[in-house]
């Protein structure tokens, strides 16, 4: 019981970071249809730009938004360059996700050979320890909960309230459709991806924040338990995810903290093939499908 | 030779829904030997599900299907083919990246070399077989005027030709019963009309079908019987001249 | 010619003939089938163990000097240890499509396949006893080093030929695979399944055949590989070796055994070898990080100007029979 409760806390940073990442990565795939196995990266190319910030001694809150606007104006040239020609000269889903890993090995060997094979971290300042109901937080966590948070309600008020977040939910919900009503035009595709890609940015500086160092490849690690969140929420419901954020963020904390410490990742793994293998449309959708047909 | 009079096809208070849609909600009917089988009905009946139940494509959620007097419900695709029911496709469904001659070969039922066994037994077991239903493949593009196409990829077909294939690769399985999905959908006036004779001289050399059509004109010219459908429900069987008196069909239809 | 440059030339025939064998295996699975295998390496990776613990014999416990621990352990001769991986290789595949072959959209079937490829990283890293961890196993011994007495460049060719041996017996199920209408019928389950199933054609199960096959070939080239280079540990079969050979594959062409054999040459071979003549340069790590760079860009490029490949799937025409065949025949 000692350690279970620890790992909560644990689980709650994990969850807020892959709160954050998932909700991008779900939008993304939800109104592209494109499996970004280069979203990883993406995180790890933001993290290493906030890096830059930090090391010029300016301050950690500059560096998130730099991570953030990285990680969008990235996402929206690799959609424009990449992405959306292959798609238009008749690539098929397969040979998308060719596409994605081969701009993921590019990323990741460009950063590797950019900043040489070391270890990294963020210039911040030291961080102090606050005791929350038998769980422990520094301060930086803390800042990152809050962080999650803030750009959660953002997005619930984007996707609610503004004209842009219905036509991602009504391009995410039926593709066709939505074209043929002249809603998924190129404004809204480029939107969404500046969008998702600034919350990739944006979960890509708070995950360097939340670990000692980094290299190359820590985002590229993060991108499993990512995917494992965007699809057991259902792929295009961002609600659904923060909730499979929450699930697997906690779920995987404690049970390393039960077992294996080196499982841990292995948890979001098999919880990821159970889902698609029973429920590939996550667990979520009925719910959310039935508030789409209410609202 | 079979009993004529027995029906090849007999669907039983079949139902099926999406997600509270009643698509099939309760629809009987029956296809005897020897004849094209018409199945009507406007937008949304359930005709398509009804015949991707037969198919083997979809379960029911209750209802049963038997053919030739043996319970077929609810038995996968392959095995449904395998036994003889044959369906076409109302979307092109060719195989893209095969020619059309290797389109109608991978056709034919019961084909030495498809075993892994027996390709490894060589193409001296094989390919004697397969000559003759070359042949056969050849003998039935002849037919359909598809000869000078036979070394084109399928996907290079146009849309006419692609609902030609369709039918070739059915009539190559060797079908004792062919479903047809819209056999000449989208299609121009004139291919339809070939079609359309095609489709006459299969059942005059006794071929039985069941034929999702909806323009009613070709319906009358080729079907005897025909099935009615409306939200899930057969509401009429009989020939094209009992229907077009029966007012149920004529509320639930706008006949021109 | 020197003694250097047989070792040279050798190393990288073997190391052609591995890849090759590879490539086989997965073009049946993808360019063949369409299936979407992104946990390929594990196959190979399956072959290799079991090629080295049948080889290793059983590990010495640590009290005695033994330094590492695995599971099992015999002397097999040459080629059983090749034979077992390729069995051992079928079996894992048979499970892991016994698992997922329920159709999934196929960009989740490449997930599901990824995600395994890790968890399997993880367990063999982890799970020390198993395959002795992040160490691997060493000093396996090679095939036929006991019996014959050669000097090491004369043995170096004998294992060229062993390798070709073994490359020609694969290509043979390849071949009796693709060029029969079990061949035809796999590839039109690739290009339409519904249509095929509607045609009586038991998808599933050919499906499983084709990835079962797979894994059989993937076993037996990680054998071959482990026999020669005796060591292998969880870094030989890191995630990205599948793209390798995905990009092999669809770069020489996909659904073409010499197209493959193509993609072999240039992907793995031609250009990752190549670049061990460049000096070193910049910091470590930099020439391997470029080399990734380069693979990811050549997938690119070749996606893009060559979707179907150098040397594209083969269209197959059928000659026209003479008449007296045909007359013949019938009247048998």
């Amino acid at each position: 019981m000692n350690t279970i409760v620890p790992a909560i806390g644990f689980g709650i940073v994990t969850a807020s970071i892959l709160a954050v990442a998932g909700v991008g990565f779900t939008l993304q795939f939800g109104v592209t249809n494109i499996l970004n196995l280069a979203y990883g990266d993406i995180m790890t190319a933001a993290a290493f730009v906030a890096y830059l910030v930090t090391s010029a001694g300016l301050s950690v809150w500059l560096a998130l938004v730099a991570g953030a606007a990285f990680g969008s104006v990235f996402s929206v040239l690799l959609n424009r360059c990449i992405y959306t020609p292959f798609v238009r000269r008749g690539t098929r889903l397969f040979g998308m996700i060719i596409v994605t890993i081969a701009v993921s090995l590019m990323v990741q060997n460009g950063l590797l050979a950019i900043f040489g094979a070391s270890f990294f971290s963020l210039k911040m300042p030291h961080p102090s320890s606050v005791h929350i109901a038998g769980m422990v937080f520094t301060t930086v966590q803390l800042a990152i909960i809050a962080i999650a948070v803030v750009a959660m309600l953002l997005i619930h008020l984007l996707l609610r309230y503004t004209k842009l977040g219905k036509a991602m939910r009504a391009t995410a919900a039926d593709p066709d459709l939505a074209r043929n009503c002249g809603i998924a035009t190129d404004r809204v595709i480029d939107l969404a991806w500046a969008i998702s890609g600034a919350l990739c940015g944006l979960a890509g500086v708070i995950l360097v924040m939340n670990v000692t160092a980094f290299t190359e490849t820590t985002g590229a690690q993060f991108l499993i338990p990512i995917v494992a969140v965007a699809v057991l929420g259902g792929i295009g419901q961002p609600y659904g995810a923060m909730l499979g954020a929450l699930v697997i963020g906690i779920t995987s904390e404690v049970a390393a903290a039960i077992f294996n410490p080196e499982y841990k990742d292995v948890v979001a793994f098999v919880i990821l093939v159970i889902v698609l293998l029973a429920r590939p449309q996550g667990i979520l959708s009925e719910v959310a499908t039935r508030k789409e047909v209410a609202a | 030779m079979s009993d004529l009079s027995a029906p090849v096809l007999a669907v039983q208070d079949l139902h099926r829904e999406f997600g509270g849609v009643h698509a099939v909600n309760g629809a009987s009917f029956t296809v005897p030997a020897g004849r094209i089988t018409g199945l009507i009905g406007p937008n949304g009946a359930g005709k398509s599900t009804a015949l991707n139940i037969i198919a083997g494509a979809l379960k029911p959620s209750a209802g049963t299907v038997s053919y030739q007097g043996k319970d077929i419900t609810g038995l996968p695709s392959y095995k449904v083919a395998r036994r003889g029911i044959i369906r076409t496709f109302q979307l092109s469904s060719e195989f893209a990246a095969l020619t059309v001659l290797e389109n109608l070969l991978v056709a034919a039922p019961a084909q030495r070399g498809e075993a892994l066994w027996q390709a490894a037994l060589g193409k001296r077991y094989w390919r004697p077989q397969e000559r003759a239903t070359v042949e056969h493949a050849r003998q039935l593009l002849a037919r359909f005027d598809m000869s000078a196409k036979e070394d084109e990829y399928a996907g290079n077909l146009s849309g006419g030709q692609k609902r030609l294939l369709e039918l070739m690769r059915g009539l190559m399985a060797n079908p004792a019963l062919l479903l047809l999905d819209e056999p000449m959908a989208g299609v121009n006036p004139s291919l339809a009309r070939r079609i359309e004779q095609h489709l006459a001289d299969l059942v005059g050399e006794g071929l039985t079908m069941l034929m999702i059509e909806h323009e009613l004109a070709v319906v009358e010219r080729l079907c005897d019987p025909v099935v009615v459908m409306a939200q899930g429900r057969v509401i009429s069987q009989g020939t094209m001249a009992d229907i077009r008196s029966d007012q149920e069909v004529l509320d639930a239809y706008l006949i021109g | 010619m020197s003694v250097a440059w047989q070792f040279y030339i050798s190393t990288v025939l073997i190391y052609l003939g591995v890849d090759v064998i590879a490539c086989w295996g997965l073009n049946l699975q993808f360019g063949v089938a369409g299936l979407v295998n992104f946990a390929f390496i594990i196959f190979q990776a399956a072959g290799a163990y079991t090629a080295a613990i049948l080889t290793l014999g059983r590990a010495e416990p640590a009290s005695q000097g033994g330094f590492q621990q695995y599971v099992g352990g015999a002397h097999w001769p040459f080629p059983l240890p090749i034979l077992a991986a390729g069995l051992v290789g079928g079996l894992l595949a048979a499970l892991v499509s016994g698992v997922t072959v329920r159709r999934l959209r196929s960009d989740y079937e490449a997930m599901v396949m990824l995600v395994v490829s890790l968890i399997a990283t993880s367990v063999a890293t982890n799970q020390v006893g198993l395959v002795n961890g992040p160490n691997g196993l060493a000093l396996v011994p090679k095939p036929l080093s006991t019996l014959v007495n050669l000097s090491p460049i004369d043995y170096q060719w004998l294992f060229v030929g062993l390798t070709a041996a073994i490359c020609v017996c694969v290509y043979w199920v390849v071949h009796i695979v693709t060029s029969s209408p079990l061949g035809r019928t796999l590839r039109a389950v690739r290009d339409n399944e519904q249509a095929a199933a509607a045609l009586g054609k038991n998808v599933t199960g050919l499906r499983m055949l084709a990835f079962i096959l797979g894994g059989v070939i993937a076993g037996i080239s990680g054998a071959v590989l482990v026999e020669f280079i005796s060591a292998w540990s969880p870094g030989s079969w890191l995630y990205p070796e599948t793209f390798v050979y995905f990009t092999a594959v669809i770069v020489g062409g996909s659904g073409n055994n010499l197209g493959v054999m193509v993609g072999a040459l240039h992907v793995p071979v031609a250009f990752l070898e190549a670049t061990r003549f460049l000096p070193p340069f910049g910091p470590p790590g930099l020439i391997d990080a470029l080399q990734w760079i380069v693979v990811g860009a050549l997938a690119l490029i070749f996606l893009w100007f060559w979707p179907r490949g150098v040397i594209p799937e083969r269209r197959r025409r059928f000659p026209v029979a003479a008449k007296d065949e045909v007359l013949v025949r019938t009247g048998e």
